[in-house]
């Protein structure tokens, strides 16, 4: 394994060695503070995932005892039944989808909780606008220039300005739950974190510390820090040893988005750069259409996505201890299906909380029935959590962040108690 | 197809009609006088030049200023605005031979354009393929089978089709003359997004693109979005081509016909299989049937994303009306012998126009399917029976209101002018909006007339996207680009896959979702590869873009080049801190050591960080730029290294990579040339 000092000798070091790359900025900084010598073993990290598009909660975890369900969804009901696409009964009333299958030993042993009915107070049943106020963190104020996880990191409550992969999205353009000041990462593919001339390392270097200069002295704001940020990341994380780099015997990642995500994810959570926030995203769950039931793409995607997180943790092994996954989707589905072997747009949604801090084994919920007095507009399963009472619990019981005031300004609800340690 | 044909006569009214409002919109008297305040604002005409370029090309060409300068800047906007000019380096660049897909029809194209899928199927229906063998797909045997198939039969392979797509998109940018037309196609497209990434639309991007957009961009507002909600690429990708209603008189009749049959079947069913199997499959095929309907998903983004706005002012109630309206909305029956298209053949154009229905090239308004209730939309009675002039009406309402001008404007100026424009601009060009019904040529108009296009706070604000960026690099060095698809994969790279953005949002069009650490670096990167020729079909004569005379040293090249490549801008800044570091002879020094001292092994090492393909269509291309052999790439790097007289500072280590080269490359990877 490699560990931080290890490759800051190998890579950094040997920058400075060949008299062409500067100190990296945050190891000068490191050194003046002397953090250098406590290496960031205490860190948990949140590994958040959002499912964009808004996943058919109904469908992932189906509230199957309901009689209505089975009428507003003719063609797409399931139920544990053979004959009805065997869902996992998960307490009597609600059942995972087949496709969910990897989740079932989570939520077995304890550690996997789900939150059923969640959503957003603004009905706003725009993708668009629904995710901006879930990453937001305001689901009124559109004028909130940062995101709920830049803000986490500002609550951290350590100084951490000693790495810049203390925030990662692996995304290739940073995503609205990261806006902030505090300073985040985007990275697409760790593999291109270098200035690269093939065949030519050596003026590899020369350009590289002529583009660091010349992104140094530029007039255009973001630019500067854009490019700051790149040179001092792009040192640390030696490409070189990132290609030795291999998951625990027997782990093998999906060969998909979501799953080439988290493998880069367990990669910077076991380079231990420093990483406390890691953010990944996951697509395709905008079913209007023929979105099927136990096999389908709706079904397909489920699995690709389970599939992913359970490798992901396997993976993890020595780090679970550290580690909390939680999902999000910006809204649900509408509880009847629609004209065309679909669903469109509707209210709560559900999540999954993986993690040994996690109070698992449970569906968490406030759900009533799905009569049509009890939907929402008489269509939609309404938000009976509110999402931040979620995202707060998990951001106190995890990151031991408590001033949930500034991590959710504008809400004076109460996190949910899902969490172990609080 | 003969039907087809008859179907001409039958709709031309209708195309004249659009055809004269196109010609009216487009006719320069109706547009207000050019009178760009430049000069007010302190700029020379030179400095005025190369901002209008930045904004309205694809990037200045070498000596792009000054054409445009003797010419007259109100001239050659005038040229951009008309987009009659002549193309034929385009022309040359898309021969027929490898781009016949290009001026292919819709019908055309599904029927040639297959995925494996439906080779497979039409290939099982003809008997021309056992069907078990389809489960092996990956035996090479299988693939000649069914590449056998697809040639005896005149099939071509979908990734070639977006090959055709992607390709002509970098030609038409990087080498046309209409450079605004190019523009505001890129602009238009985005904003009315649509993507590869979703089946039902990818064959028809293509025709979308060049029917619906790019012969629209000028025009009226209206008219570009008639011919988006009309065109079947974005009736299947948002949708509206399957949402239906069943409340009228003829669904009901051929639904209660409908039920009637299946009920008998499944009565048959039970009959002879007592587990009832068939009868409960027959049921659901019933319960489905009774289910199908609406589908909202157009209807709400045509007024979120294509017109008013999100905050525009209308209601849940009424994106379920719009989408009411819009029943009926569907594309004419184009696979061949599709069976739907016997019916309408039987029916003939008479008795369809009889009863409803409108054919208008590809799109077909299926009256039977189309809720003919009266509606109450933003406040507006739609009386019953509206037929497809109901959504018609919509739409023109919806274009023409004033949310949607101002929505649209505000999205023109943070385009054209800076990433936050001021409300004084956006009104300017909403009251032009407002007061032409539209008319796209003279809000640009009003836009370039406005001090706020020149002041100083939105000169070099606007950041390149990555296309622009590439698309600016290829044309500030005159670069040969002879395979367009080794662009696109860098394109992706630096975060922006064209055609294949998924939301119907399109690319958030701001400098902070294109600028973060990864795609930064890939910028740098992209710069030095492009530079050193080290993207395959890219050929950069970069002396004679310096009249052929070589710089003499590093420094020289890095002034000079630096001209050339960002003209009419302040580079002092630059140029001193460059200067100091090429200067340094001890660096210059060390890597002359340190290049001699290189085996070919560790010069050829870095080959794993190679570009990856994106995908499997990426592939295909990529394979065609097999690298070069361990051999060829050793001569190379002996040849390189052998040549002789090289300056102290040169930095020729190995492969083809020249001083001029690198240098040019730093400049194009430089902050600087990331804004426009």
């Amino acid at each position: 394994m490699v560990d931080r000092r290890a490759f800051m000798k190998s890579g950094a070091m040997a920058l400075f060695a060949a008299g062409l790359g500067g100190v990296p900025s945050f190891i000068a900084r490191a050194a003046d503070s002397r953090k250098i010598l406590a290496p960031y073993k205490k860190n948990k990290v949140l590994v958040c995932i959002f499912q964009r598009g808004a996943m058919d909660g109904l469908m992932a975890v189906s509230p199957y005892t309901d009689p209505q369900l089975k009428i507003l969804r003719p063609t797409l009901y399931m139920s544990p039944a053979e004959s009805e696409g065997k869902l996992i009964d998960l307490d009597g009333r609600f059942g995972l989808h087949p496709s969910l299958q990897a989740f079932s030993p989570f939520f077995t042993e304890g550690r996997m909780a789900i939150v059923h009915g969640v959503g957003s107070p603004n009905n706003t049943r725009s993708h668009f606008d629904a995710q901006d106020y879930m990453e937001s963190g305001t689901p009124f104020s559109k004028s909130t220039s940062s995101g709920w996880l830049n803000r986490a990191v500002g609550l951290l409550g350590h100084d951490a300005a000693t790495t810049p992969f203390r925030a990662v999205s692996i995304t290739s353009a940073l995503p609205r739950s990261m806006y902030g000041d505090n300073e985040s990462l985007a990275i697409n593919n760790l593999q291109e974190f270098a200035i690269q001339m093939r065949g030519n390392p050596l003026a590899s270097n020369l350009a590289s510390k002529s583009f660091e200069q010349l992104y140094d002295q530029t007039t255009s704001d973001i630019l500067n820090k854009t490019g700051k940020e790149s040179f001092d990341a792009m040192k640390m994380l030696d490409v070189n040893n990132l290609k030795k780099y291999q998951p625990a015997p027997g782990v093998v990642y999906p060969n998909t988005a979501i799953g080439g995500s988290l493998k880069q994810i367990a990669t910077l959570i076991k380079m231990d750069v420093g990483m406390e926030v890691a953010f990944a995203e996951s697509g395709g769950w905008d079913t209007h259409f023929n979105q099927g039931s136990a096999n389908g793409a709706l079904a397909r995607n489920l699995k690709d996505f389970s599939d992913s997180i359970a490798v992901f943790w396997k993976d993890l092994e020595a780090y679970q201890d550290d580690v909390t996954i939680m999902t999000m989707t910006e809204f649900g589905r509408t509880a009847h299906q629609n004209g065309t072997g679909g669903t469109d747009h509707g209210r709560a949604s559900c999540l999954f909380v993986l993690g040994n801090d996690v109070k698992g084994g449970k569906v968490y919920n406030n759900i009533k029935t799905l009569n049509k007095e009890d939907l929402e507009d008489g269509r939609d399963l309404p938000v009976s959590t509110d999402f931040r009472s979620v995202f707060s619990a998990v951001a106190n019981g995890h990151l031991h962040i408590n001033d949930n005031k500034q991590l959710f300004p504008q809400w004076d609800g109460n996190s949910l108690s899902l969490m172990k340690t609080v | 197809m003969n039907f087809r044909r008859m179907y001409k006569t039958f709709t031309v009214g209708a195309s004249l009609t659009v055809l004269l409002a196109f010609v009216q919109g487009n006719h320069s008297s109706s547009d207000p006088r050019i009178n760009m305040p430049y000069k007010k604002m302190g700029l020379t005409q030179e400095q005025a030049a190369a901002h209008l370029l930045g904004r309205f090309t694809f990037g200045a060409t070498p000596g792009q200023i000054k054409e445009v300068v003797d010419m007259g800047l109100e001239k050659w906007l005038q040229q951009q605005l008309d987009s009659k000019l002549s193309d034929d380096e385009v022309t040359r660049r898309l021969p027929d031979s490898s781009y016949d897909a290009l001026g292919m029809s819709n019908e055309a194209i599904v029927n040639t354009y297959l995925n494996a899928g439906q080779v497979i199927r039409i290939a099982a229906k003809n008997n021309l393929i056992n069907k078990d063998s389809v489960k092996n797909l990956d035996k090479p045997e299988y693939r000649a089978q069914l590449k056998a198939i697809m040639d005896a039969q005149g099939f071509k392979p979908q990734q070639d089709l977006q090959r055709q797509l992607v390709n002509q998109k970098i030609i038409r940018s990087a080498y046309g003359q209409n450079q605004l037309q190019e523009v505001l196609t890129d602009f238009w497209f985005n904003h009315f997004n649509v993507s590869l990434s979703k089946g039902q639309c990818q064959q028809f991007v293509m025709p979308y693109e060049r029917d619906a957009i790019r012969k629209n961009v000028l025009g009226n507002f209206e008219t570009l979005l008639l011919a988006t909600a009309k065109h079947p690429a974005m009736l299947e990708y948002l949708d509206n081509a399957s949402s239906v209603s069943n409340d009228n008189d003829i669904a009901r009749k051929q639904e209660a016909g409908a039920i009637a049959r299946l009920e008998k079947q499944k009565l048959d069913a039970l009959a002879k299989d007592s587990t009832g199997a068939s009868a409960q499959q027959i049921q659901k095929t019933m319960d489905a049937r009774k289910s199908q309907g609406l589908n909202e998903n157009y209807a709400r983004e045509v007024m979120e994303l294509h017109t008013m706005g999100v905050d525009g002012g209308y209601t849940q109630t009424d994106v379920t009306t719009v989408a009411k309206a819009l029943t009926g909305w569907g594309i004419m029956p184009l696979y061949k012998d599709a069976p739907g298209m016997k019916l309408i053949e039987a029916a003939g154009p008479a008795l369809l126009a009889k009863k409803g229905y409108v054919v208008d090239g590809d799109f077909l308004f299926r009256a039977d399917k189309h809720n003919e209730n009266a509606k109450l939309i933003l406040g507006q009675l739609f009386p019953v029976n509206g037929g497809y002039n109901e959504g018609v009406q919509v739409l023109q309402m919806l274009a023409n209101h004033p949310s949607t001008a101002k929505f649209i404007c505000t999205k023109l100026a943070a385009r054209f002018v800076c990433d936050t424009p001021s409300a004084e601009l956006v009104g300017k060009m909403t009251d032009t909006y407002l007061k032409t019904k539209g008319n796209i040529r003279a809000v640009l108009i009003t836009m370039v007339n406005q001090r706020q296009f020149w002041d100083e706070k939105a000169l070099r604000e606007k950041i390149k996207s990555p296309f622009e960026f590439a698309i600016s690099a290829i044309r500030a060095t005159n670069a040969d680009v002879q395979q367009p698809f080794q662009i696109y994969n860098w394109v992706t790279r630096m975060g922006q896959r064209f055609y294949y953005y998924q939301a119907p949002t399109g690319f958030p069009d701001r400098a902070s979702y294109w600028i973060n650490t990864g795609s930064l670096l890939n910028r740098m990167n992209f710069g030095l590869a492009f530079a050193t020729e080290k993207i395959p079909g890219v050929k950069i004569n970069l002396a004679a873009l310096n009249d052929n005379h070589e710089p003499e040293s590093a420094e020289a090249a890095l002034v000079i080049y630096s001209k050339i490549l960002l003209p009419e801008r302040n580079l002092d800044e630059n140029i001193r801190r460059l200067t100091a570091l090429v200067k340094d002879s001890n660096i210059g020094q060390k890597l002359k050591t340190a290049a001699n001292k290189l085996t070919p092994a560790s010069v050829t090492n870095p080959d794993n960080m190679n570009m990856q393909p994106v995908s499997s269509s990426d592939e295909m291309m990529a394979a065609q730029d097999a690298p070069l052999t361990r051999r060829q790439r050793k001569a190379n790097e002996k040849a390189a290294l052998s040549r002789k007289n090289l300056p102290v500072t040169t930095l020729y280590v190995a492969g083809n990579t020249s001083t001029l080269a690198q240098v040019t490359g730093i400049i194009i990877g430089s902050p600087e040339f990331q804004r426009k």
